[in-house]
């Protein structure tokens, strides 16, 4: 009843190769956006906005990046979180070396150290695979932590070695700081993340995402087919550093306020790559599901016993989180390895049916 | 199959309802106060009695009398785990009706530091924090009281010099620290100081995955052979400092450390090993005080605390100081009780309140706690009070005053108070700053 | 000029300078590479006849570590609680194994991973609420492990040799050997190594898979508990010992993930070559704390040359 695919033919090449070949998924999309760009800024708190919406969004991206990297081009990658830093400090510098520079610009300028860096670290891939991989993107990981203790340029010299986000206005309004709005704030990075992954979308659907995908399923037969290896590796951490390095400068500069170098240590990466996984490898849906269960998890762990009046100690509420976190990753894996994405498929197949059987 | 769509589709309808609700706080009637504690992570050995200390003054106030003039008091707690961003996630979280806010954490505090001008709310930082917090004019919702980092280090030096700092000269001062704001906060003095009066300062720090595997810093300290080594620790740094230290035979009366590195517990690791370590502190314990029995009579013995009976975590100079504290906090909204004439201050009214603490020793007495803090009082331009500190000394089993009340030069510190607020308040622009009081 | 100066002439002049500081030095790089070493040990058992990597071992030395500790609180003495809390371990094993590894044995290795990652962070919270977050103390006394120090005197210097390392150096080595003897020459050894070799093959001569991986989370266990205990006995027990499997990571990543051998050489090759680095070009060069990531850029540029470590088994791949 829903998903009516019955009388949407296609007659040009153009047609079937559509983002949506059925209609029904392009007036979804347009629902969610109507509903993140209409419906929330006028209904949701600002606790919502700041603890719900805006990491929501930019867990999403920085796992989108990543799931780019591990989930289409098969590299996996546990260095996420030091990638964030790197965008996050870059950013951080080009403001502080050029205040008079837009956000916008910096923000976007600053995915490029990120990828660079990226790059840098993805230059073992062409030698090392799977899990020695996966162990050297760690190596990034812990280096990348200690250079951002160390060196204190990075960090103006300041004495307590946190970087903050001093005010920041864009025509008139506080986008970033202390004094700036929630709601400004989620609309900004709302922009973002829709551009970003316009931006994702395009590249995975197109010559370069299905270079990955045939790296990713079985890379000599890719190479023996004439796909520069090289090429294609190196592309995929280049666009995946980019997109989390945008991540990292967002989460500091229009979520945090503040940030300190141990911020971006392994658990940070292990979120994002949970984000992913559950979300499902090799989708970009599944990202914003994941991001939605582990970011709403903990508020809802906090506030469900609440209320229905059972007292539950604040650190308890924390120990059961975590395991709630690590028993839901096993469920999700056993049950579903594809993730949500599957299962958001498997309900559009069930939709475009119903209520027929068959 | 089907039951599985079930399932989605009910977390999502879960999270739809709790998209568009509101924090949850714990809210009873009375006056609200949240601590950003950590009972959890490496951080909770020397977090959970301080906790402990703090909730059960609180309880013992309206088990005793009702609450504060008869208004209760509701102490809540949100779990921070000592991580910068959840500390955050927890302000966000408690910020709604609380009176104050209490972070815990030096990294947290800077963080919520130029929040608290935006949200108005105070921040009660006792013994922690961002030193220069003490020039109120700048940091007009920060309160570090009774004695900041500059204060213990400065104090810290006069006893290593036996009073005049100039004796300092050609010696080497080894700075053993948590690779975190909290462990780097006394630097821009100790460097100052070690410029002027010719000392070698060899920062050391240990970072957070290293708390427990020390050998390297303690071999660098065996190569460097220092003086003395001051010890900026927390947590499980303070364990394993301790048995390094016992291990490389540093000789322990040289070894001094902050008030958060004098825990009875990290100390009861080495015993008598420990004899001669000495730690600057602004609380003493006194378990036989007025205060310290009826805490034991009405919470502890009434089974309201969470305290650890068999760890003798009573006596404990942490326990202790988590009373001192909520002490502390109750004066300040006890005099914004008064001064505003009303039973249930808000945040506003508790930020003069803390500003205009009068804790001197009669003061003390009559709460039942003489001689268990530093005399201090707060004004409108100083958010420390500045009361200064005793050296306690561990005897093998316990910590045991060492000293007279220590106070640092306040002529040597206050001009890198207003120094590094002003450079704060300008990196922060736009910075309200409360012109009428002065330094 | 300076620089160069520092890179190649100053550490090796320092270490001349004072050899006794050296054999310090040394001595705490071997105790800590045994440590790596033994909790790389845990992950290649597993590695080696199940290939899975099993994130989880990190856990399980502070769970083991815990619940002896726990047990001895509770009043059990200690002789009694080593024996209990090897069941303990068993039957965590058995739990994982039918919990987690069962339903999903022929996914692709990184699942099995994730799994692994899914079940350390359960037992992280689990733990927690169970034993509480406090550091605790290793019950080495009472375990009949030697405190106490004794001093060399080589060269004019000392060297302080706490006799706990010893114990735990030479433990170690016995369990090693043990190890390798059983895995060599026992039944249920060569069974391991030949489901390591070839699943199907393994099954069709009879092997059983389940009990097999029931012996090797197992016997992971019993290392588990070894090094909780030793590293326990050095720094108290707690949570943070848990990065600690972060540590034996760069040790499998030099050794190869199959190799008994690699483990323990790349053990202690990493552990004696990260306190060198760090004392003599770390603290004067850059600031120190190089630990966190010495390992690591090791074993980046050996398997740069070598991408399946020292000793571990060629990557053949087929298309």
């Amino acid at each position: 009843m829903f998903y009516r695919t019955a009388g949407q033919f296609k007659t040009s090449y153009e047609a079937d190769h559509a983002l949506f070949p059925v209609r029904q998924d392009a007036y979804l999309l347009a629902f969610i956006l109507l509903l993140a760009f209409v419906v929330f800024p006028l209904t949701a708190s600002e606790f919502a906005f700041r603890a719900l919406l805006i990491p929501v969004l930019i867990y999403s991206l920085a796992a989108l990046g990543l799931n780019i990297l591990t989930g289409y081009a098969g590299q996996l990658s546990l260095g996420t979180g030091a990638f964030m830093g790197v965008g996050a400090y870059a950013c951080y510098k080009l403001l502080t070396v050029f205040p008079e520079m837009n956000i916008v610009i910096a923000i976007a300028m600053s995915g490029f150290f990120s990828a660079a860096v990226g790059v840098l670290f993805g230059l073992p891939s062409l030698r090392i695979k799977g899990f020695y991989l996966a162990i050297a993107t760690l190596a990034a990981q812990f280096f990348l932590v200690w250079l951002f203790q160390k060196w204190a340029w990075l960090y103006n010299y300041n004495a307590s070695g946190a970087i903050q986000v001093p005010n920041i206005e864009m025509f008139g309004i506080t986008v970033a700081g202390p004094r700036a709005e929630a709601i400004t704030q989620y609309y900004f990075v709302l922009c973002f993340v829709c551009a970003m992954t316009f931006f994702a979308i395009n590249i995975t659907r197109g010559r370069i995402g299905r270079m990955w995908k045939a790296v990713r399923d079985m890379d000599i037969a890719a190479e023996l087919v004439g796909i520069n290896l090289m090429r294609a590796k190196l592309t995929a951490f280049f666009v995946s550093s980019y997109i989390v390095g945008v991540s990292g400068a967002l989460f500091v500069f229009l979520w945090r306020g503040a940030a300190e170098a141990n911020l971006f240590d392994i658990p940070l990466s292990f979120r994002v790559l949970f984000i992913a996984i559950i979300g499902g490898l090799g989708s970009i849906l599944g990202n914003y599901l994941g991001a939605i269960l582990i970011v709403a998890l903990p508020v809802i762990i906090g506030s469900v016993p609440e209320a229905f009046g059972i007292p539950i100690g604040s650190a308890t509420v924390e120990h059961l989180n975590v395991m709630l976190v690590g028993a839901l990753i096993i469920t999700f894996l056993i049950v579903e390895p594809h993730g949500l994405a599957r299962f958001w498929a498997m309900i559009r197949e069930k939709l475009i049916l119903w209520p027929f059987p068959h | 199959m089907k039951h599985w769509i079930r399932k989605a589709a009910v977390s999502t309808a879960l999270v739809a309802t709790v998209m568009l609700t509101g924090p949850a706080s714990a809210q009873g009637d009375g006056i609200y106060v949240p601590n950003l504690s950590y009972r959890t992570g490496p951080f909770a050995s020397t977090g959970t009695p301080l906790m402990n200390g703090q909730r059960d003054y609180i309880t013992m106030l309206n088990e005793r009398d009702g609450g504060l003039n008869g208004t209760k008091l509701v102490y809540d707690e949100c779990e921070t785990g000592y991580n910068t961003e959840k500390g955050v996630e927890c302000y966000e979280k408690t910020k709604a009706n609380a009176v104050v806010t209490q972070p815990w954490s030096t990294g947290i505090t800077l963080q919520v530091l130029p929040k608290s001008n935006v949200d108005n709310i105070p921040i009660l930082a006792p013994g922690y924090g961002f030193s220069a917090m003490a020039d109120g004019k700048v940091f007009q919702w920060a309160y570090n009281p009774p004695s900041s980092y500059w204060d213990g280090a400065y104090m810290i030096l006069q006893d290593i010099s036996g009073g005049d700092l100039s004796t300092l000269n050609g010696k080497k001062i080894a700075f053993l620290h948590l690779d975190h704001p909290f462990g780097k906060e006394p630097l821009p003095l100790l460097e100052k100081l070690s410029a002027e009066h010719g000392f070698e300062l060899v920062p050391i720090p240990v970072g957070l995955t290293e708390m427990q595997n020390q050998s390297a810093q303690w071999l660098q300290i065996r190569r460097e052979r220092p003086d003395n080594v001051i010890m900026w620790g927390w947590g499980a740094m303070n364990a394993g400092a301790m048995t390094e230290a016992a291990k490389t035979k540093y000789p322990m009366d040289q070894f001094y450390g902050v008030w958060w590195s004098g825990h009875d517990g990290d100390l009861k690791l080495i015993g008598d090993q420990g004899k001669g370590y000495r730690s600057i502190s602004w609380s003493v314990p006194n378990s036989e005080s007025a205060l310290m029995q009826d805490i034991k009579k009405h919470v502890i013995d009434a089974g309201k605390s969470q305290i650890n009976q068999g760890e003798d975590e009573f006596d404990s100079v942490f326990y202790q100081r988590g009373v001192m504290i909520s002490l502390i906090l109750v004066e300040g909204i006890r005099a914004a009780q008064e001064e505003f004439d009303t039973q249930n201050p808000n945040a506003e009214q508790v930020r003069w309140g803390l500003e205009n603490i009068k804790l001197d020793e009669a003061r003390l007495a009559e709460l039942g706690a003489e001689g268990m803090l530093v005399p201090f009082s707060t004004s409108c331009a100083d958010h420390t009070g500045h009361g200064g500190g005793w050296i306690l000394e561990w005897d093998g089993s316990k910590f045991v005053k060492a000293s007279d009340l220590l106070k640092a030069d306040r002529d040597v510190i206050r001009p890198l108070e207003e120094e590094k607020a002003k450079e704060y308040a300008e990196a922060n622009s736009p910075w309200p700053v409360n012109e009428e009081c002065s330094m | 000029m300076d620089i160069l100066k520092g890179i190649f002439v100053d550490p090796f002049a320092d270490m001349i300078a004072a050899p006794d500081f050296l054999l310090q030095v040394l001595w705490e790089g071997l105790v800590g590479g045994v440590l790596y070493a033994l909790i790389a040990l845990g992950f290649v058992l597993i590695f080696k006849s199940s290939r899975i990597f099993n994130f989880a071992q990190g856990i399980m030395v502070v769970f083991a570590a815990l619940t002896l500790v726990g047990l001895h609180e509770k009043g059990v003495p200690a002789l009694l609680a080593l024996p209990l809390t090897l069941g303990v371990m068993f039957m965590l094993a058995v739990a994982i194994e039918r919990a987690v590894l069962r339903p999903l044995v022929n996914q692709p290795d990184i699942i099995l991973f994730m799994a692994t990652i899914g079940i350390t962070l359960f037992l992280i919270g689990l733990g927690e609420i169970i034993f509480g977050g406090e550091n605790k103390v290793m019950i080495t006394e009472q375990l009949g492990i030697p405190t106490g120090s004794f001093t060399l005197e080589p060269f004019g210097g000392f060297v302080s040799i706490e006799q706990k390392d010893l114990t735990a150096v030479i433990g170690a080595v016995l369990l090693v050997g043990v190890l390798l003897l059983f895995l060599n020459k026992s039944k249920i050894g060569r069974a391991i190594r030949a489901l390591g070799d070839d699943h199907q093959a393994a099954l069709s001569v009879g092997i059983s898979l389940s009990t097999i991986w029931v012996i090797v989370w197992f016997i992971a266990g019993v290392i588990a508990l070894a090094t909780g205990i030793v590293w326990g006995a050095r720094a108290g027990v707690s949570f943070a010992l848990e990065v600690i499997a972060y540590k034996a990571l760069p040790v499998l990543m030099l050794g190869g993930l199959e190799s008994v051998m690699g483990a323990i050489i790349g053990g202690l090759a990493i552990g004696i070559l990260e306190k060198l680095f760090e004392i003599y070009w770390g603290q004067p060069l850059l600031g120190g704390n190089t630990e966190m990531w010495f390992a690591y850029v090791l074993a980046l540029i050996v398997l740069l040359f070598r991408p399946q470590g020292l000793f571990g088994e060629r990557i053949i791949e087929r298309v």
